[in-house]
């Protein structure tokens, strides 16, 4: 072979073997160096793509808490209570047993439902789903009841509501701490 | 100074003469080096040259097929979207000029825009018009190529294209109203990044998320958010994909887009024995400038007459009621009614996408290229309009027919009219099934009219997949095993026949009113003539591979219809349900 840099112009009567093992004194043949390039280059492709994507995940976030003091338990009457809906985002429910608080989050894609005491239902005014008083979803498309937040009562009479604490499987968000007993 | 040749003017003074300082200007160094080609003759070389030689028009050809021109062709459609992307650039980067993306400043320089910046309140109503006249535009200029057969052969892969630039057009228009944080930025916002939570596998609000090991700080809603909740971050990534990542990617896809569309020399018809080529400068150059000037006089009118709509400012807490989103995500979002979020949000959008981006692979019948064919290609018409139907069907009833609480309110009752609430919804296949509810000791089918429980299931789950799969694949393969054409008379008396038995049946067997028992042959109806009957008259003979998908995508749409049907008619929520693994259909 005369020609190194084309060596498809090699003549057909002489047969290669079908795989060249590598000259003598070269490190490498030329298929495995190829070989060797590729990969690495695919490698490098998809450890770049994988690193970009991982860029896209912040590791420090600045949200504001999600624990709250929602005030004195005395101050609240029975049925649900909205004084918290527009800052913390939460219905804070009294019963004749105590004390439980939904989150005002729709389960379906986020909206804000609205509480309608004549028809004991919050109702969402992005798709239609409805919950009753417990926060199980009795019309309407959402797939899950309303999350409920944890609650407990302070040394000093105040109710606390951690929304990063959340349970919504009945059975589960009856006991403490989603549901504060509470007969003061 | 080149010196006039003419006398000046006899017993006057001396004005200045235009020809002369025409020419004088033309034949100076500084414009000649601008504009090359010396004397303009108007000869064909001249036009020729003048289309070579000038970077912008140099995507022309010299010579464009003369059908091609004709305006009842093309309508001029792609080039008015494009005109509308150099609109929007424009008045785009204007507004970054006054525009700051953060919480605190985004609204308030809207506000400024609207009332302090001179002419700001203009630049805004033009990108907000020009944003909406581009996405009617693209939707238009694609339902033109289709009736015309332009996606065929060998343009299969510029239709790919094109369907790409209709997503990015609407994905363009979602990061855009964001920015001004308004009320409908916010909720329209996490809606749409809520859909993304309901991804299968990757999102943690969907089936099999939470198996996968995603939750509310590592999905990938939390990477479109940049953060767990609607805020900083969101702002500003929704507003760096806006300004410069989505346009790029635009800019690049059109230049690929516009470059086919000339390699593969604009009209797709055949070519007629002796057709004759017209020059583009001036006979496509012209037609250009019209239909761009009577665009921009349409866009500036219609800003100056129309103040684009700002909300108040967003509250991550309240909801405004009824909340809905821009016109043309209406469509989506009553979809989002009937199904759960990662069917409606997720999969039905991926499958729009994928099945027009098939089209041209599935689509061989090699009649009606380059014309308006519509006897010679029924169904390939007939499907696709009536999945743009849909579309705007659905976009009708969610913009005219909801009102608060997202209820059903036809347009001409009065949104302060107190209406019921909705009633109980129930499932077919489920957990925990409650069959007595369905056949039970009550003589009455409760669930079908009345539920008395919510979401009680009311047949078991083991049941329902095969069921369910097994009737897909069922609608999917019958029209084929059919082998003979199925007359179309008898087949509506069989039909009709049988809903007028069925409604008869359940009306005096179980109480279900005539009212409601008539969504039963009303989406049925819809289902079959246009899930079977058509394709069996028009594509059994298709062959296998093809076909399947084909019906694939068929049924799919039917499905949507089905299932519309029964929530509306008879409050199925889910036709089968997971909880488990928060999978629900």
């Amino acid at each position: 072979m005369t020609d190194p840099i084309s060596p498809s112009s090699q003549p057909p009567s002489k047969p290669a073997a079908p795989s060249p093992a590598k000259p003598s004194g070269e490190p490498i043949s030329r298929r495995d160096f190829l070989w060797l390039g590729w990969s690495a280059l695919v490698a490098f492709l998809g450890t770049g793509a994988a690193a970009t994507a991982r860029f896209f995940f912040p590791n420090v976030i600045y949200e504001p808490s999600q624990k709250f003091n929602a005030g004195p338990a005395k101050s609240f009457g029975l049925g649900v209570d909205l004084r918290w809906l527009n800052e913390q985002r939460v219905w804070i429910i009294r019963t004749d047993k105590g004390f439980y608080a939904l989150w005002a989050r729709c389960t379906h894609l986020g909206c804000t439902p609205n509480w309608f005491g004549d028809q004991g239902r919050f109702r969402c005014p992005c798709h239609g789903s409805n919950y009753t008083v417990e926060g199980d979803v009795i019309a309407g498309p959402a797939p899950r009841p309303l999350w409920r937040p944890a609650i407990e009562l302070t040394s000093t009479g105040d109710l606390m509501i951690d929304k990063a604490v959340l349970q919504d499987l009945p059975g589960l968000r009856e006991k403490e701490p989603f549901f504060l007993t509470y007969n003061g | 100074m080149a010196e006039t040749t003419q006398a000046p003017p006899p017993g006057g003074p001396k004005l200045p003469d235009f020809a002369s300082i025409k020419k004088a200007v033309v034949d100076s160094q500084v414009w000649r080096s601008m504009f090359r080609g010396g004397v303009w003759k108007d000869t064909p070389r001249d036009r020729a040259a003048h289309v070579i030689g000038n970077v912008w028009l140099h995507l022309h050809p010299v010579r464009v097929r003369k059908r091609a021109l004709e305006w009842t062709y093309s309508w001029g459609l792609g080039g008015i979207s494009f005109l509308l992307f150099l609109i929007l650039t424009v008045t785009g980067v204007l507004l970054m000029f006054y525009y700051r993306p953060t919480v605190d400043l985004a609204y308030r320089d809207m506000k400024d825009l609207e009332f302090a910046v001179t002419l700001g309140k203009l630049m805004r109503n033009m990108h907000r018009w020009s944003a909406q006249a581009m996405v009617v535009f693209v939707i238009l200029h694609m339902v033109r190529v289709f009736l015309t057969g332009a996606y065929k052969k060998p343009r299969e892969f510029n239709w790919g294209v094109g369907v790409l630039l209709l997503t990015l057009t609407l994905f363009l228009s979602f990061t855009g109203y964001l920015l001004p944080w308004d009320q409908l930025a916010m909720w329209a916002v996490t809606v749409g990044t809520n859909m993304a939570g309901a991804t299968p596998f990757l999102g943690n609000e969907g089936p099999f998320g939470t198996m996968m090991g995603m939750r509310i700080n590592n999905d990938v809603r939390f990477t479109l958010l940049g953060g767990t909740m609607v805020g900083e971050n969101t702002l500003v990534r929704f507003y760096v994909l806006h300004c410069v990542a989505v346009p790029l990617l635009v800019g690049v896809l059109l230049i690929v887009h516009f470059w086919r569309v000339r390699k593969d020399s604009f009209s797709a018809a055949p070519r007629d024995p002796g057709e004759e080529k017209a020059e583009v400068w001036p006979h496509l150059i012209t037609r250009e400038y019209i239909a761009a000037a009577g665009c921009m006089v349409a866009i500036l009118l219609w800003s100056v007459l129309m103040n684009a709509p700002l909300e108040v400012m967003a509250n991550p807490n309240v909801t405004p009621n009824p909340s809905k989103a821009p016109w043309y995500f209406v469509g989506l979002q009553e979809l989002l009614v009937y199904f759960d979020p990662w069917i409606a949000g997720v999969m039905l959008p991926n499958l729009i996408i994928v099945g027009l981006m098939a089209i041209p692979y599935l689509d061989i019948n090699p009649k009606g290229v380059g014309q308006y064919a519509w006897g010679e290609r029924k169904f390939a018409n007939v499907l696709f309009l009536l999945g743009v139907a849909m579309w705007f069907i659905l976009i009708y009833i969610g913009y005219y027919c909801r009102g608060p609480n997202f209820a059903w309110y036809w347009p001409w009752e009065s949104w302060l009219t107190q209406k019921a609430a909705p009633p109980f919804t129930w499932n077919l296949f489920g957990p925990d099934p409650q069959w007595r509810m369905l056949v039970g000791h009550d003589p009455q089918w409760k669930v079908l009219v009345d539920p008395p429980v919510a979401n009680v299931s009311v047949l078991p789950i083991w049941l329902g997949l095969p069921v369910i799969g097994g009737g897909f694949a069922l609608a999917m393969a019958l029209p084929k095993l059919v082998q003979k054409e199925i007359k179309s008379g008898l087949a509506h008396v069989l039909f009709f026949g049988a809903m007028a038995l069925l409604v008869v049946l359940l009306h005096f067997a179980v109480k279900v009113p005539f009212s409601q028992g008539l969504w039963l042959p009303f989406f049925g109806y819809l289902a079959f003539y246009f899930g079977f009957l058509l394709p069996q008259r028009h594509i059994r003979s298709l062959e296998w591979t093809r076909y399947l998908i084909t019906m694939f995508f068929v049924v799919s749409m039917m499905g949507v219809l089905v299932k519309m049907g029964a929530r509306l008619g008879f409050n199925i929520k889910y036709l089968l349900t997971l909880p488990a693994v928060s999978l629900n259909i």
